[in-house]
């Protein structure tokens, strides 16, 4: 039976222990207090959120996971100031940080390149409405292109771009900002699994070669697990903390290690954190009577 | 049973044409009412309500007073032609008894003038020259001798024999005209002659070319411009309109977009201005700005700025917010997101939805024109309109549609060529832009360059 193989999830080798007290004495890059939001209906007041709490450490690369209508959106809506949380804090670096900014970087689901402006110009936006010169602007710009492979494109449209080709000019106009962390929504949501895996790996490539503190938001368990430090796992209505889980499968990361008995155990733990057994479910679906007269069938 | 290829696949629920059925059914749509105009009025026995006199007399056994031109119903021919008939035996009866008739000499010269239609269809008489009394009086001979014989319109035998009987007793007296040597005795009155036709609105195509044609080519007579002038004249009043327009539209719909103080503090008071029809203020236009060109403008102008302020900060209010909010977290201020996303953001849908209201600033065209001094193409159709002559009221109201159809494809093409990244680009736009943007963009870099610190990375 392979379920007796697989180790407890929050056993960690040497290596990865060492690495792990290593990450948790760096600086905290982004500090989220007692975060509470209500939304206002006019069925009442709903909690989106209540009384979340973390730390992320500097180049530390978390990601958050939970059910869906657990709030993970509006979490990072809110740590990207999009919107204001109803109570609590975020620190970035020890600093108070209110509304957006460019400190705080963010990759959507949705692409959002603007349509208008060609790939270098996309990904030149940021400094530009900093003031910064164009001519610096655009060689800065042609090295975040560079970084994410779209060299042969700098001078295309979007709309002539493919989906994974749109989310790394995405990434690399949110990096050529320079913030400090940056926030990720379902980035790869919308690609098919090919080019998603790929987007994973590519991704892992980029925060290897770039100083920066990723929050990634995603509901894809395997993406989680295969790219995270640490996975925080909310609960649903209220959205709330559950575990914040420590991912013991070493770096670097390769796609072989998806049948790893560690990655297993931690994805399955943290399965159950979501879709604790014996919910009910997915017990919820009718009972199918079909008469299957082909003997071959079954 | 297999039908053949070209009949396959023209109706298949939701999906395009190829492209060379696209173009065939473009030219039929058309084609089809054109053919539709032609069948109506070439074809005789489809419609054709009216007769259309080439040949008029006068009679006082009926009320009207028809001239070569004027349009009868079918059913009203037949009395006005007996009533002429009439006419005709009682000068014979006349003649017989031997009784004079007060004023015969004019009667007749006036008489003489009834061929000057039929010879001016023919070609004999130039157009203007009805009362060349001398060159009819010689027609009149001609055509009794038989040395001309008229085609178009025939005459009918009846009135064949009219013009020899007349033409005894006119040779009888003199060969040439004389106005004196004019016969004493009544000459008889030549029948009403006839083509089947539709009613008066609807001129045949030829007749509506060829007026349009003479229209356009007349040279200015006195006060009165020539089409081109009109038409020139027309198109300023709806472009100086539409650009006011534009001028307060675009901005007030931007803010009012961007801005939901300015959409509260505009909006409502501009929803209920624009049911109230702008021809309703033409009387007070005309008294505040006096009675040329700057009242017509106005009307345009109101009729057409609360649609746009309305239209504009709709299309703002439509560009996905999502852009916005990544401007932000790339540390856009709130200025700058109006320049840098807004603006070029909403540019291509700002500029289809101008130039659906650049159509609609053509439908207060006529109503403008029509108010204070009459002007422009409408003045034009009106005065022709009230003559009924509508072979020429067709070309112009014609020559408007084709304008505003023609412009707008035209404007309909350069969205590719300004907006390539919309996506709307067919290859030639899209070449054109290409050629156009070249230069600039180079330009742009070498400007730059030059411009650059010298501390460059």
């Amino acid at each position: 039976m392979i379920a007796t193989d697989i180790p407890e999830y929050l056993r960690q080798d040497a290596e990865v222990a060492a690495r792990f007290s290593r990450l948790k004495e760096r600086t905290v890059a982004l500090s989220v207090r007692n975060l509470t939001k209500h939304f206002e209906t006019p069925k009442g007041t709903i909690t989106a959120l209540k009384d979340v709490s973390f730390d992320v450490h500097k180049r530390e690369f978390m990601s958050v996971i939970g059910p869906s209508g657990c709030g993970k959106s509006t979490l990072v809506r809110i740590l990207a100031g999009l919107e204001t949380a109803t109570e609590g804090e975020l620190l970035v670096y020890d600093q108070p940080a209110s509304g957006p900014g460019p400190d705080r970087g963010m990759v959507f689901q949705g692409y959002t390149l603007f349509p208008w402006l060609t790939v270098k110009q996309n990904v030149m936006f940021g400094p530009k409405v900093a003031g910064m010169p164009v001519i610096f602007a655009e060689s800065e710009a042609r090295e975040w292109i560079e970084l994410v492979g779209l060299s042969k494109f700098e001078n295309s449209y979007p709309h002539q771009l493919s989906g994974g080709m749109k989310q790394r000019v995405a990434i690399a106009r949110a990096l050529a900002n320079q913030p400090r962390v940056l926030f990720m929504d379902e980035p790869f949501g919308a690609l098919d699994a090919q080019t998603r895996a790929n987007m994973q790996a590519y991704l892992l490539e980029i925060w290897k070669n770039v100083d920066i503190t990723i929050v990634f938001i995603t509901h894809d368990l395997d993406e989680a697990v295969f790219l995270s430090d640490r996975i925080l796992v909310l609960d649903a209505n209220p959205g709330r903390v559950n575990e914040i889980v420590e991912v013991a499968v070493p770096r670097p990361r390769t796609f072989t290690q998806v049948a790893d008995p560690m990655f297993m155990a931690t994805r399955k733990h943290i399965e159950h954190l979501i879709h604790p057994p014996g919910t009910p479910e997915n017990e919820n679906f009718p009972v199918l009577r079909m008469a299957v007269s082909d003997p071959d069938v079954l | 049973m297999s039908c053949p290829d070209f009949l396959k696949g023209w109706f298949v629920v939701r999906r395009e044409l190829p492209g060379s059925r696209k173009a065939l059914l473009t030219t039929l749509s058309f084609l089809m009412p054109i053919a539709l105009w032609c069948i109506v009025s070439y074809v005789p026995f489809i419609w054709h309500p009216d007769i259309k006199l080439t040949l008029a007399a006068n009679t006082e056994r009926i009320s009207g007073v028809f001239t070569a031109g004027n349009r009868l119903s079918r059913d009203y021919f037949p009395q006005y032609v007996e009533a002429v008939r009439l006419d005709n035996k009682e000068t014979i009866a006349a003649r017989a008894a031997g009784t004079a008739t007060p004023g015969a000499k004019r009667a007749n010269r006036l008489l003489l003038r009834q061929l000057a239609p039929v010879a001016i269809d023919n070609g004999w008489l130039p157009r203007g020259e009805e009362q060349n009394d001398a060159l009819l009086y010689q027609l009149w001979g001609d055509l009794a001798t038989g040395k001309k014989i008229a085609l178009t319109p025939k005459l009918s035998a009846d009135n064949l024999a009219i013009a020899r009987e007349n033409w005894a007793i006119l040779s009888a007296s003199s060969p040439v005209f004389e106005s004196s040597k004019l016969p004493d005795q009544l000459l008889l009155k030549l029948i009403p002659q006839g083509i089947p036709s539709n009613p008066v609105y609807l001129p045949p195509p030829h007749e509506v070319i060829q007026a349009g044609w003479r229209d356009f080519q007349a040279p200015r007579v006195g006060e009165n411009p020539t089409m081109g002038e009109r038409y020139q004249h027309s198109i300023r009043i709806i472009l100086f309109g539409f650009i006011w327009s534009c001028i307060v539209g675009v901005p007030l719909g931007i803010l009012g977009g961007v801005y939901d103080f300015f959409s509260r503090l505009i909006g409502p008071f501009v929803d209920f201005f624009r049911y109230m029809p702008a021809p309703t203020f033409s009387t007070l236009l005309v008294a505040v700005l006096s009675a040329h060109d700057a009242p017509k403008v106005a009307l345009v102008f109101l009729g057409t700025v609360f649609q746009m302020i309305l239209i504009v900060s709709k299309t703002t209010r439509l560009l996905d917010p999502a852009l916005l909010e990544a401007a932000q977290t790339l540390g856009a201020k709130p200025r700058q997101m109006i320049t840098h996303v807004v603006l070029p953001g909403i540019l291509p849908n700002l500029y289809n939805d101008l130039r659906i209201l650049l159509g609609w600033a053509w439908t207060w065209l006529v109503i403008a024109e029509l108010i204070g001094v009459k002007s422009g193409l409408t003045g034009f159709l009106d005065t022709q309109g009230t003559f009924r002559n509508f072979d020429r009221v067709f070309p112009v109201i014609i020559l408007i549609g084709l304008t505003g159809f023609v412009t707008d494809q035209i404007l309909a093409f350069f969205h590719g060529v300004f907006f390539p990244w919309a996506g709307t680009s067919g290859p030639v736009s899209r070449a054109i832009s290409n050629v156009v943007a070249w230069p600039v963009r180079n330009l742009l870099q070498y400007t730059r360059r030059i411009n650059a610190p010298s501390d460059l990375p």
